[in-house]
């Protein structure tokens, strides 16, 4: 039956051509471009052939699962000799402080196994009260970070202490004695021990004199304050005693001056219930949309050199008088408006101005005199001595530097070369002085200019003590031993001042001769310094009994530390100021202006740049344009159109590459659009731009320091003038919110004040669906719990909730970086979050008004798909407004994720937690993509112990910083918020063990305990008396995306506007 | 071993004790007296422990009557300005012995016996007497391998006698063949496998059920191979330390919590810092089965010298190898098992009081755990958390009389009890 018949495949073929019996040898005729898909040639040379391949497969998958078989030996290493207070497993926590020369907090600190693993606000401090910034939470992965150095250095090599201490004692002595000039250039010194060790050290070598310089420039004020009471000081503010608010370009809940304590007594003067339906109105007058702007009633949008005539125009409007001004045109309108309503609130109200334009600060200071805000919501008596740096002081040391009459140069806690508008100027006049040294933990950009670094400790290695307002004294403490060879600033100092006391008992002795005298109610200074030391600030029997002000040991007359001086008693309503001179000065300035104007402001992720190699702040989405890992230009929306400027974001959308330029100072960064901020005008960030922070910070962004000017004797952070060039260069933002309306959906219920109180669910009206089922009992309109398909859920023993109170967040963002931080939440990288990987557990949604909604589409007959197009175009500057909204898991009674999980990795548990079980999760993410609210986030690579995720997670020392309560999640699965579990689990072992019942708000989640207005309420729904309870019966409840029917454990609480009667 | 020369020895004793009665009584009072008064500072060798060593003791002073009050009452005696009793004083930490009730007699008894450097059994006074535990502990397993070996010996031996039997028969047959005159023909003379295969030709239903119990068996060999993967149970490796159970736990009777301090408030048991091991072997330096050695370690590790009893510097950490070891995303917490839910160690880890090497006694597979949350009542009396719980449990309509109040019901399955 065979077939003798022979079929060639060509001619070749039956011509056997050489070329054909070549190639017959070969599986593919023609030659493969494997090259070209495998893209390294390395692996197209290599001789291994597909068949070995395969041999070497199975062979190592038989040896892979051979060795799996054998028990891993796993080193268990117990403490020699154990502490008594650690116990392996249980944490510890210590009081202590955090003070950066730029956010003071008094914190918590959480160790376990000697480690920090959070910082979090210590309630016991009057100033935070438990809250805590986005960048004082993420300081404890600062002290993990591997660029810091490990030892004392000299002339830019490693070097040791002892020929340091050597080399820098013999060269003071030699200068000393010369008669040259030494000088410590420093942040604002709050610290008593340090003032008292600089005084000791300048007996040693008496030609000292401090110079301070914050990085943030606060003199203005002072300088106002000088002329207008007679006495140069920063006042602390009672925003929790105003019923009227006014910020004029003041960022005061997010970057200015004690941001926390702001945002938590301004939230104190919006919570909301049925009893009390009273809140404060916040006015906002500024250029760039800040996140206080954003939180405001109204906001009047004006350009930065319009911001003093506003103040000006404000008071004559005020008071009647008639200051030299200049019309603002169509503000004016508006700028009378607010005058009248604050004239009515006069006695409760407040008006901040974030300008550091002395002549501008006093006309404010003349309109909260007239408002009687001194001795009611301004504390002039309660100075803030955060503050204290002499602008001028810091400009004439640079021209003292580069004229050589500096012969040493200490420099703590600030680093010139970068933050300094003149910063190269700076660097250049550095190489002229003979001992320059350096405090930094890094070889920042000023440490590499210096000749010796001598490094000091993180704040979390240190003893430390604060004095950071009158009559508040705070201490802190180390929580770890030192991780490398580095020595406290105030060891540095004494040392070569010849006093060998240690840190500790320096402070304990500074303590005990300044503060404990004016301490009353306890026996012995040791009992008053152990108390301060657990308390983390100054114990006292009754806090209001702190009198006396202490007094730092005396400094020689001839010493000039330009710090705030013992308050003489200040007349409390005394103008002494010429506010016409001041006037005049304004308008004459904001004639000056032209062209397009420039802002530069801290982003609460970046701050001053200083902890810029944390890979948390840097991931940290900013809380108004939503972008990561970068800085760039923003502008206004419209601006952008008529330029040709791309205003969309997200994967595919590039940038446009603009040049910045204002006199000698250039920066060439993606232009990003920014609703609300006026035509003309642009604004770049602070603290990118780094090259020498490390690997993380280094060449992110452009620096925009230099865009800050000196004028009139304080830095400035606006200019005009500017010219904005365009460039061909494209540029990739990852941003983790791309759509920026709510497109006339109802995912931020909001309300008016008046609204609300008139009907208590004013915005929050039941939600009524029609319904024709057959199979509901149900006719007409029903509500969605009515028209559910699902069984009902019974959580008898405990049932966690949590309340998010929309009129209380303000869209800060240190839950985030807290959450982060409890529940080993990777970093993933810009690449990774511009392909919305990002891993963050909880996001904060930024939503902008828009001009167009159903009614208006209705009114003027627009078509459906105008409609649509015209709602994703957020309000013009003038009106726009700003919602925020916390989303995490929503942990729903009737999960949409749980049901489609092919093998129950997602389930739910008897006590309403919608539960992720890791080690079940195989990656199909079917529950990511049936999550109405996007919380899922899957794991697309191993973001730990991976070198293309060079963060805190891939080196040795960064992992210390990780939960040990807290799986780290690997390649593949799926995660989201836990609601804490571990915190909840911790808590009702807590009460097990007490035989008891856990109380209502023993047990916190990382994002509650982070938030500085309380916006979050956690516990149990089936406690009657729980706060979260309270919450559930607030009118104002709601749950997001009601009508999905997915009953979320989480819910809402409308936000309410207080709109006066025009406006709404 | 142990136990009969003891025996004898006591057996002798007891006769010495008849026949030479003086010598000997004092003798055995020496030793009961040391061990009654002097044993926790004191050794009867030269050796320091608190105090100096006994052995020799009279010499070291000029005169008796001098260190029999010296013992009586030290404090007093220092007052007389004796120049050697200063120099104890001195040399011993400015610690006075303190002043010891016994009578003249009774402190010659002690020297005298102690400078015969005493006898052994006193020589580890709290060490544990031995009572050849050791051997015992190392025979267990040695006889159950023995056992096999002799099974199999015996297996061989019986195939061989089949053989032999075998043989025997064939020889038989073909002789009763060859008497009776049947001549057979040869055979054809197959290999092992042909002959396998020709019978199996002729068997093929055996053949068939066999086979497929072989498969069976297989799969149950691989099934089970691929359950044991992680499964570490019986896991007993060798410690930096020979650390024994059995002579802490078991004959000492020291309770687990002693030393493992961290169970009933933290979620980890705890190996116990070298500190804690010191609060004991700082007076007990040499052991029953290891003597020196062993204990030597620790003092290795804290840089202890026992004869200046002096820390130094050079403390090395020891490293102990985790016997229970779970996986990295399970959360387990010894203080809720211990404390809340009041369960014996030994529930887990097995009768770890005669381990002479710890051994992984459960599998800690997550269905152990999960039977054990299963079927595990829970103790509500007298904790409010629970009552509330049990209260609930009760009222719940479905509730029938007879039903459990287990771990499973109120919560204790749900996965994020233990994982993330």
């Amino acid at each position: 039956m065979s077939n003798s018949k022979k079929y060639w495949k060509g001619i070749e073929e039956l011509q056997e051509t050489p070329e054909f019996v070549k190639l017959q040898q070969n599986e593919f005729a023609e030659e493969l471009p494997v090259d070209k898909f495998l893209g390294d040639e390395s692996i197209v040379d290599t001789s291994t052939n597909r068949r070995d391949f395969l041999k070497f497969l199975g062979f190592s998958v038989t040896a892979a699962s051979l060795a799996a078989c054998e028990t891993p030996v796993r080193k268990a290493i117990p403490y020699l000799n154990k502490p008594e207070e650690i116990t392996p497993g249980v944490a510890n926590y210590y009081a202590s402080t955090y003070w950066d020369g730029n956010d003071f907090a008094g914190v918590l600190v959480k160790t376990r196994e000697g480690r920090p693993i959070k910082v979090d606000g210590n309630e016991l401090c009057s100033i935070t009260k438990g809250g805590s910034h986005a960048r004082v939470q993420a300081s404890v992965l600062s002290l993990y970070d591997s660029a810091r150095i490990k030892g004392a250095m000299m002339n830019g090599k490693e070097s040791d202490w002892k020929a340091v201490d050597a080399e820098v004692s013999s060269k003071l002595a030699s200068i000393a004695a010369a008669g040259g000039a030494v000088r410590i250039l420093t942040s604002s010194l709050i610290s008593p021990s340090m003032k008292s060790a600089i005084a000791e050290f300048s007996v040693k070598y008496p030609t000292t004199q401090v110079i301070t310089y914050d990085t943030i420039s606060y003199k203005g004020i002072a300088d106002a304050n000088l002329a207008s009471f007679g006495k140069s000081f920063i006042p602390t503010y009672n925003f929790d005693k105003a019923d009227f608010i006014v910020g004029i370009g003041c960022d005061f809940l997010a970057n200015w001056l004690s941001p926390v304590e702001h945002a938590r007594q301004y939230a104190a003067t919006r919570k909301l219930n049925k009893d009390e339906k009273k809140m404060s109105r916040h006015v906002q007058i500024e250029s760039l949309l800040t996140v206080t702007g954003s939180n405001a009633d109204k906001r009047i949008a004006v350009k930065p050199s319009q911001l003093g005539l506003s103040v000006v125009n404000l008071y004559n409007k005020l008071t009647g008088s008639s200051l030299p001004s200049k019309s603002l045109d169509t503000k004016d309108a508006a700028i009378a408006e607010l005058a009248k309503e604050l004239n009515a609130a006069k006695g409760k109200a407040l008006v901040v101005c974030g300008s550091n334009d002395a002549n501008i600060q006093q006309v404010v200071n003349a309109i909260n005199t007239h408002l009687g805000a001194y001795g009611s919501t301004i504390n002039k008596d309660v100075e803030d001595y955060t503050r204290q740096g002499n602008d001028a002081a810091v400009n004439a040391l640079v021209a003292e530097m580069a004229a050589g009459k500096v012969g040493a140069l200490l420099i703590h806690n600030v680093n010139p070369v970068y933050t300094l508008p003149n910063g190269a100027a700076f660097k250049d006049a550095l190489s002229k002085v003979s001992l320059s040294v350096s405090f930094a933990d890094r070889v920042d950009e000023t440490a590499a200019a210096c000749k010796i670094v001598a490094p000091d400790h993180h704040y979390l290695e240190s003893w430390t003590d604060a004095n950071p307002r009158k009559g508040h004294y705070a201490l802190g403490q180390p929580t770890i031993n030192p991780l490398f060879g580095t020595r406290q600033v105030l060891e540095s100092l004494l040392t070569w001042a010849g006093n060998t006391t240690n840190a500790h008992d320096y402070i304990s002795k500074v303590w005990e001769t300044t503060v404990y005298p004016s301490s009353t109610g306890f026996l012995s200074f040791n009992d008053f310094w152990f108390r301060s030391l657990h308390d983390g600030v100054m114990a006292s029997a009754a806090a209001a009994s702190v009198v006396a002000e202490p007094v730092v040991s005396a400094l020689p007359e001839s010493i000039k530390i330009t710090t705030t001086a013992i308050p003489a008693p200040v007349a409390a309503t005394v103008i002494n100021g010429d506010i016409s001179g001041a006037a005049s000065a304004i308008v004459a300035k904001a004639g000056k202006a032209s062209g397009i104007e420039l802002v530069v402001y801290q982003k609460t992720g970046a701050g001053v740049g200083n902890q810029a190699n944390n890979p948390w702040l840097q991931e940290l989405p900013d809380p108004i344009t939503k972008v990561t890992w970068d800085n760039y230009v923003l502008m206004n929306p419209e601006e952008m159109k008529e330029k040709g400027f791309n205003t969309l974001m997200g994967q595919e959308q590039m940038a446009d590459v603009v040049e910045v330029k204002s006199g000698s100072a250039t920066a060439t960064l993606p232009v990003v659009a920014q609703p609300g901020l006026p035509k003309g005008v642009v604004a770049i960030a602070l603290g990118y731009g780094r090259t020498a922070a490390g690997k993380t910070a280094n060449g992110i962004g452009a620096n925009a320091f230099p865009f800050v000017s000196f004028t009139e004797g304080t830095y400035n952070y606006i200019a005009s003038g500017v010219t904005v060039s365009e460039s061909k260069d494209k540029y990739q933002i990852a941003a983790t919110q791309t759509h920026h309306t709510m497109m006339g959906r109802e995912i931020v219920k909001e309300a008016t004040l008046a609204e609300y109180k008139k009907d208590s669910k004013a915005g929050n009206e039941d939600l009524l669906y029609a319904t024709n089922l057959t199979t509901t009992k149900i006719e007409g309109k029903a509500t969605a719990k009515e028209l559910d398909l699902w069984g009902s859920f019974e959580n008898k023993n405990h049932f966690w909730n949590m309340a998010i109170d929309l009129n209380s967040c303000i869209g800060c963002g240190s839950c985030v970086i807290s959450c982060t931080a409890e529940n080993n939440v990777p970093v993933v990288g810009k690449d990774e979050v511009r392909r919305s990987r990002e891993m963050h557990w909880m996001r904060i949604d930024r939503y902008y008004s828009s001009d167009m909604n159903e009614e208006v589409a209705e009114k003027e007959g627009v078509g459906a798909i105008d409609k649509f197009l015209k709602m994703e175009v957020p309000s013009s500057a003038d009106t726009i407004e700003v919602v925020f909204q916390p989303v995490m898991c929503q942990h729903c009674n009737h999960a949409p994720c749980e049901t489609v999980c092919p093998v129950l990795a997602t389930t739910h548990s008897l006590e309403g937690l919608n539960q992720m079980t890791y080690n079940r999760c195989i990656g199909t993410r079917y529950c990511a993509n049936n999550c109405p609210y996007k919380v899922r986030r899957f794991n697309w690579f191993r973001y730990n112990e991976n070198v293309e995720f060079d963060f805190n997670m891939y080196d040795d020392l960064g992992k210390m910083v990780l939960n040990p309560d807290v799986t780290v999640r690997s390649r593949g699965v799926m995660e989201k918020c836990s609601m804490c579990v571990q915190r909840i689990q911790a808590g009702k072992l807590e009460a097990k063990k007490n035989s008891s019942r856990p109380k209502d708000g023993s047990i916190k989640t990382a994002c509650q305990q982070a938030c500085p207005t309380n916006a979050i309420t956690f516990g149990d729904f089936n406690d009657q008396q729980s706060e979260v309870r309270k919450a559930w019966n607030n009118e104002r409840k709601y749950q997001l995306l009601e009508e999905v029917g997915t009953q979320p454990s989480v819910f809402y609480l409308t936000k309410i506007r207080n709109k006066s009667a025009n406006e709404a | 071993m142990h136990l009969f020369r003891s025996r004898i020895l006591s057996v002798l004793a007891v006769f010495f004790a008849v026949v030479f009665s003086a010598d000997t009584a004092i003798a055995q009072d020496g030793a009961k007296l040391f061990k009654g008064n002097c044993a926790s500072c004191h050794k009867p060798t030269d050796q320091k422990l608190v105090g100096p060593g006994l052995k020799g003791v009279r010499s070291r002073w000029t005169d008796e009557a001098k260190l029999i009050s010296w013992v009586k009452n030290s404090t007093e005696f220092l007052k007389t300005g004796d120049a050697y009793a200063n120099k104890l004083f001195e040399d011993y930490g400015k610690s006075p012995m303190p002043a010891q009730a016994i009578s003249d007699a009774e402190i010659i008894a002690i020297i005298d016996w102690a400078d015969k450097g005493g006898d052994a059994p006193a020589a580890a006074p709290a060490g544990g007497d031995g009572k050849g535990s050791d051997v015992a502990a190392e025979s267990g397993p040695a006889d159950s391998s023995t056992y096999l070996y002799v099974l199999l010996g015996v297996g061989i031996l019986l195939l061989i006698l089949i053989r032999v039997l075998a043989t025997v028969k064939t020889s038989l047959e073909s002789l009763v063949d060859e008497k009776n005159g049947v001549v057979n023909e040869p055979k054809p003379v197959l290999g092992p496998l042909e002959s396998f295969k020709f019978w199996a030709s002729q068997n093929k239903k055996i053949v068939a059920v066999a086979g497929l119990l072989i498969f069976i068996w297989v799969l149950k060999l691989g099934w089970n191979g691929l359950m044991g993967i992680g499964v570490y149970q019986g896991y007993a490796p060798e410690q930096p330390i020979k650390f024994s159970h059995e002579i802490h736990a078991g004959q000492n009777k020291i309770a687990c919590v002693y030393c493992h301090s961290g169970v009933e408030k933290s979620k980890h048991a705890n190996i116990p810092s070298a500190n804690v091991c010191m609060n004991c072997h700082a007076y007990i330096q040499e052991g029953a089965t290891t003597g020196k050695e062993e204990i030597q370690k620790i003092y290795t590790a804290l840089d202890y010298n026992p004869e200046t009893r002096a820390y130094g510097p050079n403390k090395k950490p020891i490293k102990w190898i985790r016997v229970h070891n779970l996986p990295d995303h399970v959360y387990f917490n010894h203080s809720q098992h211990v404390t809340v839910g009041k369960i014996e160690c030994k529930q887990c880890h097995g009768a770890v009081d005669s381990m002479a090497v710890v051994r992984q006694d459960s599998p800690l597979t997550m269905g152990w755990c999960i039977d054990c949350h299963r079927q595990t009542e829970v103790d509500y009396k007298d904790n409010k958390y629970y009552e509330e719980l049990h209260k609930q449990f009760v009222n719940d309509p479905n509730y029938k009389k007879g039903d459990k109040f287990t771990i499973g019901k109120i919560g204790g399955l749900e996965c994020s009890k233990c994982h993330y």
